[in-house]
C-alpha cells in the first residue's frame, strides 16, 4: 500500500471554492426565476429558484454545473501534470483534486440526470427515482466508510456493524414515535445510542484478543436482532414486521427526495473527510501501525485499547448516521436492518473497492448497487432454467464475494494503485513537475 | 500460535475449570429444581443434552479446524443446514418400499460423505491459497455461509421441508419421571456421545490424533518432522464438515429443515466455542452441554413465565460475554 497523501496547508480553500460554486449556481436560478407573488424573504428567493432548478432537462442550472465541472475537471488535469509549479495551492489540488471533484459531480448529478432523462429533479420521473437509488447507495457507502475505518485502516475485523446501523434507525424511529420527539433530539439520540453501543462493544470487546472480538460482535449484534424481533416487543418495535413513524415535511423522503440527496450527499462527505482527515493526522499513523502490527506498536509506547476504542466508537457514529438516514427514508425500520446482510453488505463493498482506501469504500458501494441496479430485470438462461438476476441478487454478491477474497483481494483501487498504468501517470508527473 | 508446555499449573487450571463447570451444572440444577415439578426438570435436562448434543456436532470441527489451521469456519452452520438438506435428499431419492432404517441410515451416511467432500473442496481449493492471508479466510467463510444458504434457498425456496419420519423404533415418547419426552431425542443423544467419545479416542489414541494434537501445539514444528501438515490439514476439516453435516441429518427428523438453521446454529457453536475455549476439544464438549443446559433451562422459565422462548437464544449469548469477561480466554482456554 502506498502511504496516505498528506494534506496540504490550503485544503481549506476547496470547500470554500465549492461552497462558492455551489452558491453562485443557486444564486443565478433565485436572479433568473420567477418567485411566487404572495412570499417574501428568503421563501420568495427560493421560490424563484425553485422555479429554475425544477426545469425539465437541461436546465440553467444544469448548464451552469455543467461548465463548473468542465473548469474544475480542466484545473484538476493541468495541476497533475504541472502541479508543482503552481505552489501550494497547485500541489493542493493535485494530490485532492479528483476527490473535489467527484464531489462537484455528484452535487451536478441530479441535473445530469434530469438531463440524460428529460425529467425534472423535483417532481416523479426518471431522475426523482434515480435520486432514490443514489441516496440508498450513499447510505451503503456511509456503512461502507466506517467499516473500512475499522477493518481496512485499523485491522479490527467485526462481523456485528449492523447492530449500530439497526439502532440508528431503530432510536431514531422510535424516540419519533413514542415520545413524540422533534427530529434534532431523536438524531441526537440515535448518534448517542451509536456512541453507546461502540463504547460498550468497545470495553467489553477490545478485552479479548483478534478473532474471539469478530465472535462478540456477531453474537452481539444478534442479541439486538433477536430482542428487537420477538414478539414480547410488538408494541414497542413491531416484532418482525417493524414499525413506522412519521417524520416532518421537509425530511420526507417521498416528496423532498431533491433535499434529502443532498442530505445523505453531505452525510457522505462529511463521514469521507472525517476518515480522510483521521488517517492523514498522528493518530491515522497508529491507527495505521495497529494494523501492521500491534504489538509493535504498544512496544512503541502506544495505548492500542484507546485507539481501537476510538476507532471503534467513530465508526458506529458513522454507521449510526447511515442508519438514521435509512429509517428516515423509509420512514420506518424492520428487523432486517439489524441482519446480518448490512454487515456484509459494507464489507463486501470495502473489499471490491479497495480496503484501507479512502475511496475504495464508495468506488465499491457504486460498483455494487449500479451493477445491481442495471441487471435487475435482466434474465439469463443456463440449460433449461431461467435465472432471474434481481431474485438471486444475494447468492451472486456471495459468490462475487469469494471470487474477490481469492482473486481481487486489493480491489479496485488497490489495484489501481499497484498496476503499471499509475506508475506510468506518476513518472509523467515527477517527469515534467 | 504461542502455547505452553505441558505444565503441572495447566493441570491445575484444568480442574479448576472442570469446578467452575461442575459448579455451574449444580447451580443450574438448583435453579430448575425451584422453578418446575421433578417431571419437567427431568425434560428440560435431557433437553439440554439434547441441544448440547447439536451444538457439538457443529462446534467440534470448528475447534479442532481452529486449533489445528487457525481458520474459524463460519461456513459450519451452513454445512449443518445442507447435511439435513441433503439426508431429505438421499431419504426421498430412494424408493418408498425400501425399509424406513434404511433410508434413515443411508441418509444419515449420505449427509456425512457429502459434508466430507464438501469439507475437503472447500479447504483444498478456496482457503489453500489464503494462508498467508488470515484475515480473509474468515471472511471468506463468512461468505461461503452466506452462499450456501442463498443457493439452498433459491433451490428449496425459503420455506423449508417438513421433518421425515425415522424408523419407528425410535420414534416414541417414554415417561421419565412423570414428563414426557422423544425417544428420537434421546437417539441424537447418543449419537453425539457416541461422536463424542469416538473424536477424543481418535485424537488420543491414532497416529493421525497424535499429528493433529501436535499440531494444534505448533504446526511448523509437525512440517518440520516430515509430516505433510497441508494434507492433515484437508483431512480435519473435511472430517469437522463431516460431522456437522451428520448433525444436520441427525436433528433433521425432529426440526426439519430450513435455510435460515445455519445461521441459528452458528451463532450458538460460536458461543460454545468461546466459552469453550477456542481450540481447545475437551472444552468444547463440556461448554456445549453448559451451553445446552443453560439454554434448555432459560427457554423453559421463558415459556412458563412470558409465552415466548426469547431469554433461550439471549441467555447463551449472556453467558458467553460473561464468561468473556471473567476469563478472556474462555474456560478452557490458554493464555
Amino acid at each position: 500500500m502506498t502511504p496516505p497523501a498528506p494534506l496540504s496547508p490550503r485544503s481549506w480553500l476547496w470547500p470554500l471554492l465549492l461552497v462558492g460554486l455551489v452558491l453562485i449556481a443557486y444564486l443565478y436560478a433565485a436572479a433568473t426565476g420567477t418567485p411566487k407573488a404572495e412570499l417574501t424573504g428568503l421563501a420568495r428567493l427560493h421560490s424563484a429558484a425553485e422555479s429554475v432548478y425544477c426545469e425539465r432537462g437541461l436546465n440553467p442550472v444544469g448548464r451552469l454545473l455543467l461548465i463548473e465541472i468542465g473548469l474544475v475537471a480542466a484545473a484538476v488535469v493541468i495541476t497533475q501534470l504541472w502541479g508543482q509549479r503552481w505552489g501550494r495551492w497547485g500541489a493542493s489540488l493535485q494530490l485532492n483534486g479528483w476527490y473535489w471533484l467527484s464531489f462537484l459531480m455528484l452535487i451536478a448529478m441530479p441535473f445530469m440526470l434530469a438531463w440524460r432523462t428529460e425529467s425534472s429533479v423535483c417532481v416523479r420521473g426518471r431522475a426523482f427515482f434515480w435520486e432514490s437509488i443514489l441516496v440508498e447507495l450513499f447510505i451503503f457507502a456511509i456503512l461502507a466508510i466506517s467499516y473500512n475505518l475499522m477493518f481496512g485502516f485499523t485491522g479490527i475485523v467485526s462481523f456485528g456493524h449492523a447492530a449500530f446501523f439497526g439502532l440508528g434507525a431503530y432510536t431514531v424511529g422510535l424516540t419519533m414515535l413514542h415520545w413524540q420527539w422533534p427530529w434534532f433530539l431523536a438524531v441526537a439520540a440515535a448518534l448517542l445510542v451509536g456512541v453507546l453501543v461502540a463504547l460498550i462493544k468497545g470495553f467489553v470487546g477490545l478485552r479479548i484478543k483478534g478473532l474471539y472480538f469478530a465472535l462478540f460482535t456477531l453474537a452481539f449484534a444478534e442479541i439486538f436482532f433477536i430482542l428487537f424481533a420477538n414478539r414480547i416487543m410488538v408494541k414497542i418495535t413491531g416484532a418482525e414486521d417493524g414499525f413506522t413513524f412519521p417524520v416532518p415535511s421537509w425530511l420526507n423522503f417521498t416528496t423532498n427526495r431533491f433535499f434529502f440527496y443532498y442530505l445523505t450527499l453531505l452525510t457522505l462527505a462529511a463521514c469521507f473527510f472525517l476518515v480522510f482527515r483521521l488517517m492523514n493526522s498522528p493518530t491515522g499513523r497508529v491507527l495505521r501501525a495497529i494494523q501492521n502490527n500491534e504489538e509493535r506498536a504498544q512496544m512503541l509506547g502506544f495505548n492500542t485499547f484507546h485507539y481501537k476504542l476510538l476507532v471503534i466508537v467513530l465508526a458506529g457514529v458513522m454507521a449510526a448516521a447511515a442508519g438514521i438516514l435509512r429509517g428516515i427514508a423509509f420512514k420506518g425500520a424492520s428487523p432486517n436492518v439489524l441482519g446480518v446482510g448490512f454487515t456484509i453488505t459494507p464489507l463486501l463493498m470495502t473489499i471490491i473497492g479497495g480496503m484501507g482506501t479512502f475511496s475504495g469504500p464508495v468506488i465499491g458501494a457504486f460498483t455494487l448497487r449500479l451493477i445491481e441496479e442495471l441487471l435487475r430485470d435482466t434474465v439469463i438462461t443456463i440449460g433449461d432454467t431461467p435465472i432471474n438476476i434481481g431474485e438471486r441478487w444475494s447468492l451472486i454478491l456471495g459468490l462475487v464475494f469469494i471470487l474477490s477474497v481469492m482473486v481481487f483481494p486489493y480491489g479496485i483501487v488497490g489495484t489501481w494503485q499497484s498496476s503499471r498504468l499509475r506508475q506510468w501517470f506518476r513518472r509523467r508527473m515527477t517527469k515534467d513537475g | 500460535m504461542s502455547s505452553l508446555p505441558a505444565s503441572p499449573l495447566r493441570s491445575n487450571d484444568l480442574r479448576q475449570s472442570l469446578i467452575i463447570s461442575g459448579g455451574f451444572v449444580l447451580a443450574l440444577l438448583v435453579i430448575n429444581l425451584l422453578f418446575f415439578n421433578t417431571g419437567t426438570v427431568a425434560v428440560v435436562l435431557l433437553s439440554g443434552l439434547y441441544q448440547g448434543m447439536l451444538f457439538f456436532l457443529v462446534a467440534a470441527g470448528m475447534s479442532i479446524v481452529f486449533g489445528l489451521l487457525d481458520v474459524l469456519n463460519l461456513a459450519q452452520g451452513s454445512i449443518f443446514m445442507l447435511g439435513a438438506y441433503t439426508g431429505f435428499a438421499v431419504y426421498g431419492a430412494l424408493p418408498p418400499e425400501t425399509p424406513l432404517t434404511v433410508r434413515f441410515i443411508a441418509a444419515l451416511v449420505g449427509a456425512a460423505v457429502a459434508g466430507a467432500v464438501l469439507g475437503g473442496g472447500v479447504e483444498f481449493v478456496l482457503l489453500r491459497p489464503l494462508y498467508s492471508r488470515p484475515i480473509f479466510q474468515i471472511v471468506l467463510t463468512f461468505g461461503l455461509a452466506t452462499v450456501i444458504e442463498q443457493a439452498v434457498r433459491a433451490y428449496y425456496g425459503p420455506a423449508g421441508l417438513i421433518p421425515i419420519d425415522p424408523p419407528a423404533a425410535i420414534d416414541t415418547t417414554f415417561n421419565i419421571l412423570g414428563g414426557q419426552f422423544e425417544t428420537y431425542r434421546l437417539f441424537i443423544i447418543f449419537v453425539g456421545f457416541v461422536l463424542m467419545i469416538s473424536i477424543s479416542l481418535l485424537l488420543q489414541k491414532t497416529r493421525l490424533g497424535i499429528i493433529i494434537r501436535a499440531g494444534v501445539q505448533d504446526s511448523e514444528m509437525v512440517q518440520a518432522l516430515g509430516i505433510n501438515v497441508r494434507r492433515v490439514f484437508t483431512l480435519v476439516f473435511a472430517l469437522g464438515t463431516a460431522v456437522a453435516a451428520l448433525g444436520g441429518m441427525t436433528a433433521a427428523p425432529f426440526l426439519g429443515a430450513h435455510p435460515s438453521m445455519g445461521a441459528q446454529f452458528l451463532l450458538t457453536a460460536i458461543v460454545v466455542i468461546v466459552i469453550g475455549g477456542m481450540s481447545s476439544y475437551e472444552g468444547t464438549a463440556i461448554a456445549s452441554i453448559l451451553v445446552g443446559l443453560t439454554r434448555a433451562t432459560a427457554e423453559q422459565i421463558s415459556l412458563q413465565y412470558l409465552n415466548t422462548p426469547v431469554l433461550a437464544s439471549v441467555s447463551i449469548l449472556l453467558f458467553m460475554v460473561i464468561v468473556l469477561l471473567v476469563k478472556p480466554n474462555g474456560l478452557f482456554g490458554r493464555d
